[in-house]
């Protein structure tokens, strides 16, 4: 695969891969992704800024031959996660006068991931640089962007960021540049739902930290680069920021119709009253579509069927990942529908706790709904519309 | 005295204890941690505790 021109001097010689369809085994990735590692060449020095995922590591090796690369004098690591670190020991009996930098943490961690000895280690503090004769990088530690050592290299002559994982997106492609602003957008987004948005207290601080710098160039570890930063850097402003959209998410599952029956006529009802609804029947729906639409909804409503006392595995999971990714959601409900029994509202609340949400009326119908069950579905949606004037998006 | 909790990584601050690994004598209650120190599991700030 090609290696793409970030600048006369900066080359992104990362590998692409076209196929890959799930990520930590658990996300999916509806269009692949790319691992971007950066070579910078200095008078002096070289840098690597970053590898690949070890899968790609022959055509990793393949970049780095086409660019004619003979010598490494730094591996900087932003980031421990195998996808970008993994390939530091291959690269490391390539070059092996070669040192990889990195924060105190970083190392720490890659000592244990990788088993790489202390010795091939420099350790940097935050705002260090080092010198590559006519180029500058310099470190900025972000931890939790989204885990405890990330970290961002300024390469401060060009003003490009490399920013790991942050910024970034499952995106196969082989631009340089994204220029396809509405779908790296929503690439960005599903990736932000998925990585970042646990973290969003930290994104929100890292990103005003960025929006001090001068930036020409973003250049993130997955997905094209940016050359005009503030589509990235807005984007995310607006993701991680506090506002919510005049938005309902319900994401359910129906077993004999009666929660299908419920949501159908919340639909309705919230749909008469101007209020935009995403509808997720999460036997067909997966994470990815759950978590975008989690980034910015005013309200979440479970749809749950109860099955043997408890709520659905498919609501259980729903629950579990909505509970994890922890979105800024203002307001919360359930509605679902049992046999004889059902500890399943008890069960969904309780793996709820990250919350900070508001609960809603519940409705739980016994069987099919009745008309008292419609009514209290009348009441949550005349709720629910209440909540959203009272914060000032509906 | 109450314990609290990283919401990141789940490591409890318990006072009982304090960390005096880092510095933090045991009987130390919350208030009394130093604004700068780190959860010494994963680093975390302060302002990522909640009261468990």
């Amino acid at each position: 695969m090609a290696v793409r021109k970030i600048t006369e001097t900066v080359f992104n010689i990362g590998t692409i891969d076209w196929d890959r369809q799930t990520f930590d085994e658990l996300i999916p990735l509806p269009d692949g992704t790319s691992y971007n590692s950066y070579f910078v060449r200095g008078s002096e020095k070289n840098a690597l800024i970053d590898g690949v995922d070890p899968d790609t590591i022959e055509e990793y090796i393949s970049n780095l031959k086409s660019l004619n690369v003979d010598k490494v004098d730094y591996i900087i690591s932003n980031h421990t996660e195998q996808d970008h670190s993994g390939t530091i020991v291959n690269l490391l009996k390539l070059f092996p006068d070669a040192k990889v930098v990195t924060n105190k943490k970083c190392k720490e961690f890659l000592m244990e991931h990788l088993l790489i000895e202390e010795d091939f280690f420099i350790t940097i503090e935050d705002n260090e640089t080092i010198s590559l004769g006519d180029k500058t990088l310099q470190f900025i530690l972000a931890p939790w962007v989204h885990w405890p050592e990330t970290m961002f290299t300024y390469l401060v002559e060009e003003k490009i960021v490399f920013s790991c994982d942050f910024l970034g997106s499952h995106l196969a492609t082989n631009e340089t540049f994204s220029s396809d602003d509405a779908k790296v957008y929503d690439a960005a987004k599903r990736y932000y739902a998925e990585i970042m948005m646990p973290f969003r207290p930290h994104v929100k601080k890292h990103l005003l930290k960025l929006k001090e710098m001068e930036i020409d160039f973003v250049c993130p570890s997955h997905g094209p680069s940016f050359s005009n930063p503030s589509f990235i850097l807005n984007a995310y402003e607006d993701w991680s920021g506090d506002n919510v959209k005049n938005k309902v998410l319900i994401p359910y599952v129906s077993m004999h119709g009666s929660v299908k029956a419920m949501v159908n006529y919340l639909v309705d009802r919230l749909t008469q009253k101007g209020i935009r609804v995403e509808l997720l029947n999460m036997t067909k729906k997966g994470l990815g579509e759950l978590a975008i639409d989690a980034v910015d909804s005013a309200t979440i409503v479970f749809g749950v069927s109860t099955m043997l006392i408890g709520p659905h595995p498919t609501m259980l999971y729903t629950g579990t990942i909505i509970n994890a990714l922890k979105p800024k959601t203002r307001f919360v409900s359930l509605v679902g529908s049992y046999g004889w029994g059902s500890k399943a509202f008890e069960t969904m609340e309780g793996i709820l706790n990250n919350l900070k949400s508001q609960m809603l009326t519940k409705v739980l119908a016994k069987g099919y709904p009745k008309e008292e069950d419609f009514e209290k579905l009348d009441v949550l949606a005349d709720e629910i519309e209440a909540r959203h004037i009272e914060i000032g998006i509906l | 005295m109450d314990k609290y909790v990283c919401t990141l990584c789940g490591y409890v601050y318990d006072p009982v204890n304090g960390d005096p690994d880092n510095g933090v004598t045991p009987g130390t209650p919350w208030e009394e941690v130093p604004e700068d120190w780190v959860c010494p599991l994963c680093g975390a700030g302060k302002d990522d505790f909640e009261k468990e």
